[in-house]
């Protein structure tokens, strides 16, 4: 029985036992004696026990020099557990740091490639700049690695390093060893340092000519493909999305060594493959990427299986369809029903599905555009708000899409009877914008203006029912458009006169237009009334205002008849043919090159100005990143400035700007040291040159430095 | 197998080790002396930034032996070492003149260490090899080793790369660490 056995074993290990244990409270005080004990397993136990309260979100930073003492050992479990802590505290001990140089230096030659590995990457991320001083033979040694998964540690070292301290990289010259690394044998190092150089290349343009590299490492790329891992091929995906083939020969072969890739399990890649086939495609003869294509049709397949994925992956899927659709709009002609909103559906997907449905459906089938109409008017008739709304303005997408009088008709039908039927005030916006912008697709057609004015008519005190501003306005314009058909359009208009400087500036423009359309219907004061509301000072818009003026004055110039206020009020309007928003040409192929991205989610393509605005916030943060200038030096600095008397330092104001980044660093470690009292001094010294750096840069005024400059000398003379 | 069985004790027991550090200028070749004991060869160093530390067995006691770097800017840090240390190998260039002054500063403030105050002392007048090297005796006077009173020291002449005096030293180490037991 193993339960048994081991049971046994640990009774015998506990009891003959020498070593102290280490208790399960884990106080500061026990794990220091613990990690110098003389006895190697409570020094183990000691460490294992200060990573788990680092790793509970105890601060055992304090514990740093003895955690360190422990990283020259022969077992790899411990030193991975040293090399954790390092990692995670380096930069609240910058100065203790340099200690564990000569292991990295040591392990980056262990024969373990396991530790040889660990020992490259914890000096990377050690994130202080005296540590990078000595990261040059254990780099250049780890790039050259005999074992590959060395190597590809190290390629990623290098970005790190680029991103620490880009002169120091330029000036190691290990980018060539990087670039050469492209090269390598192992696709896994070669995806890695495409990664690196991608990197490398985001944070400054200027250090490798990234466009060339793709061009010449092409056939690289599509060898390492298949034998390395789902992240790996992403970023050879998009390195490869980058390369413009030369030909229509080498386009096809690229789209025929990534095709496989489309059914990947990982939607990432399959996006990452899209794109890449997408961008050479465009090389083809027209005929091979039609709609029947079996390249398009493998695309299409890949984006339905992303349909079945989990909602999150679904919603950027959807976003991504939009823009592919965009471009091939009928390549998922065939797969509308993949897109019905299902009852389980997030809205967030709900809503983008619709947006995909409208854009799908293929106008020349009818019997399609008949199924999604009705699948529609279910969704329109469902409790949602913010989901009926979108289904209701689909409904007039569609019937404008679709531009037959019959098919319109049919979907008024839908809105006036079954909609409207059901008694519901929240729905009235909509259902007034649907009709008014369906209606403006048929405008000649009588019966539909008086069956939509009709029910628009019987609608009472609409100033108050409808919510919405763009509802109110399409009310107003219907009513003045068709002034006929609504009996009652005079006391109507007159409330929206009345309510006149509650509106929004976009309501109030069309209540000013429609009174003038309608003035000679309206009592003449109400033309008076609002003309002098619009222009006086409760009148805040100036649009409104000015347009207002320009009436006014219109109207009082001699000899106005109808006839000019006609001409001005009833232009022709033109017929609409597509209320869906489109991107624009430009837009579309950069948003194309982007697919998977996070551009791609927000339909906003990186441009130059938001990429060099986040370099510049990059380096701004890595400055803040780098530290550690030593302690001593801060030390010899509050030597000087104390003997030389505390007036002294009450005037000194010239410090230079790097010193103020250190003592931010250093104050920190400064605090462990209280007992001593030196450290006392220069923890005071520390505060006064904050505070001197801070009043330089500001350079607010000097009474308050004074002020502030002599509270903390008096705090350093209490010292003494 | 004895080795095995040895090791498997050992590992059972837990057994205690001597926590001795050594320390010197820069250049003294502390670390040629921890790897000879070590290893019982020469090794080509470079010059340490940071520590070393070997495990080296004589006499059926393991000295944990902690070789720092010498070098001025990690000086301040040999403070991290100083607790629980049992005894101070104190390296010494014998052939340097100019810095043995430096290198009896060094050694003085350490002795006034309080955390050190129960830690035997071992200097190591290394380098005895070179024909300009100072003696032992010559060394004692310069760094002033007769005033230290209260605690046990002792002055060894070595060669690191010939490993002679080397063993004279652990010796002494064995012999005045038990006597404090």
């Amino acid at each position: 029985m193993p339960p048994l056995d081991k049971k046994i074993k640990k009774f015998l290990k506990n009891s003959i036992r020498v070593a102290p244990k280490i208790s399960n409270k884990g106080e500061l005080g026990e794990l220091r004696t613990g990690l110098v004990s003389p006895y190697p397993q409570t020094r183990k136990d000691a460490i294992k026990k200060t990573i788990q309260q680092m790793t509970l979100g105890k601060d055992v930073s304090s514990l740093f020099p003895d955690v360190l003492k422990n990283i020259a050992t022969v077992d790899v479990e411990q030193k991975k557990l040293v090399y954790l802590y390092v990692m995670n505290y380096a930069e609240t001990h910058p100065e203790l740091c340099i200690l564990a140089v000569n292991t990295f230096v040591t392990d980056s030659q262990e024969p373990n490639p396991l530790i040889r590995c660990m020992a490259i990457r914890t000096m990377s991320m050690i994130r202080v700049d005296k540590i990078l001083e000595y990261i040059d033979t254990p780099l250049r040694r780890t790039l050259q690695d005999d074992n590959p998964y060395v190597r590809k540690t190290a390629v990623i070292c290098v970005a790190k390093l680029f991103q620490l301290n880009k002169d120091l990289c330029v000036e190691l010259g290990v980018l060539e060893d990087l670039t050469k690394a492209l090269d390598d044998t192992n696709p896994m190092v070669i995806a890695n340092a495409i990664a690196a150089i991608t990197e490398i290349n985001s944070m400054d343009s200027t250090a490798i000519a990234l466009d060339k590299l793709i061009q010449s490492h092409v056939s690289q790329f599509l060898l390492a493909l298949n034998e390395c891992t789902e992240w790996a091929r992403i970023t050879i995906l998009a390195a490869l999305a980058e390369y413009t083939a030369r030909d229509s020969l080498e386009a096809k072969d690229i789209i025929d060594r990534v095709t496989a890739h489309l059914q990947h399990v990982n939607s990432a890649v399959v996006l990452a493959t899209i794109k890449v086939i997408l961008k050479n495609v465009t090389f083809l003869d027209p005929n091979q990427y039609s709609p029947d294509s079996k390249i398009m049709k493998k695309i299409s397949s890949a984006l339905v299986s992303l349909m079945s994925t989990p909602p999150e992956i679904q919603y950027v899927a959807l976003k991504n369809i939009r823009i592919i659709l965009e471009k091939y709009p009928e390549i998922l002609s065939k797969e509308l029903r993949i897109f019905y909103v299902k009852f389980n559906d997030p809205m967030y997907i709900k809503l983008e599905k619709i947006e995909i449905l409208v854009r799908l459906v293929d106008m020349s089938n009818i019997k399609q555009c008949t199924l999604l109409l009705n699948e529609l008017k279910e969704y329109s008739m469902e409790f949602e708000p913010e989901f009926v709304s979108r289904a209701i303005q689909a409904l007039a997408e569609l019937g404008i899409k679709n531009g037959n009088e019959m098919f319109i008709s049919k979907i008024v039908d839908i809105i006036n009877n079954e909609l409207l039927e059901r008694g519901l005030e929240t729905v009235r916006d909509d259902c007034c914008i649907a009709m008014s912008n369906l209606l403006r697709c048929c405008s000649t057609n009588e019966t539909m203006i008086q069956q939509i004015c009709s029910t628009l008519n019987s609608w009472s005190a609409p100033e108050d029912t409808l919510t919405t501003d763009l509802a109110k306005c399409h009310y107003i314009w219907l009513m003045s458009t068709y002034p006929n058909h609504f009996p009652s359009v005079v006391e109507k208009l007159t409330a929206f006169v009345t309510n006149f400087l509650q509106e929004e500036s976009l309501t109030q423009i069309i209540i000013l237009t429609s009174v003038i359309k309608l003035h000679s219907r309206l009592e003449g004061s109400v033309l008076q009334n609002i003309f002098e509301t619009a222009t006086t000072h409760d009148s805040v818009e100036l649009d409104v205002r000015d347009m207002a003026m320009i009436y006014w004055r219109c109207f009082s110039m001699e000899g106005t008849n109808d006839q000019l206020i006609n001409d001005l009020c009833n232009s022709s309007l033109p017929k609409v043919e597509n209320i869906l928003d489109k991107f624009s040409p430009e837009t579309l192929e950069k948003l194309l090159t982007e697919l998977g991205t996070i551009s791609s989610i927000y339909f906003k393509p990186l441009d130059d100005d938001t990429v060099n605005a986040s370099r510049k916030r990059r380096q701004i943060v890595n400055q803040n990143i780098i530290h550690g200038k030593q302690l001593n030096e801060l030390q010899d600095i509050a030597k000087n400035e104390l003997s030389g008397g505390h007036e002294d330092v009450l005037l000194d104001f010239g410090d230079d700007d790097s010193n103020f980044i250190n003592n931010n660093s250093n104050s920190g470690s400064a605090l462990n040291e209280l007992d001593d009292l030196f450290s006392n001094m220069n923890q005071g010294v520390n505060d006064l040159n904050i505070s001197q750096q801070t009043s330089s840069t500001t350079a607010s005024s000097e009474n308050t430095n004074k002020t502030s400059n002599a509270t903390n000398t008096q705090d350093l003379l209490d010292l003494f | 197998m004895g080795l095995y069985a040895s090791k498997l004790f050992s590992n059972l027991f837990g057994n205690k080790e001597m926590r001795i550090l050594m320390v010197g200028l820069d250049g003294a070749g502390k670390t040629t002396v921890l790897y000879k004991l070590k290893l019982g060869e020469v090794i080509t160093t470079i010059p340490t930034i940071g520590f070393n530390v070997e495990t080296v067995q004589y006499k059926n006691i393991s000295f944990t032996v902690w070789d720092v770097g010498g070098q001025d800017r990690i000086r301040s840090l040999w403070r991290h070492y100083y607790r629980n240390t049992e005894g101070v190998i104190f390296v010494v260039d014998s052939n340097d003149r100019s810095r043995i002054g430096e290198a009896r500063e060094v050694m003085q403030r350490m002795l006034n260490e309080d955390e050190l105050r129960n830690a035997v002392w071992l200097v190591f007048a290394n380098k005895q090899d070179l024909p300009e090297a100072m003696s032992a005796a010559e060394i004692t006077e310069k760094l002033g080793l007769h005033s230290i009173r209260n605690r046990p020291w002792f002055i060894q002449s070595t060669c690191a790369t010939s490993g002679e005096g080397l063993y004279e030293g652990l010796e002494w180490l064995s012999n005045n660490l038990k006597n404090q037991s």
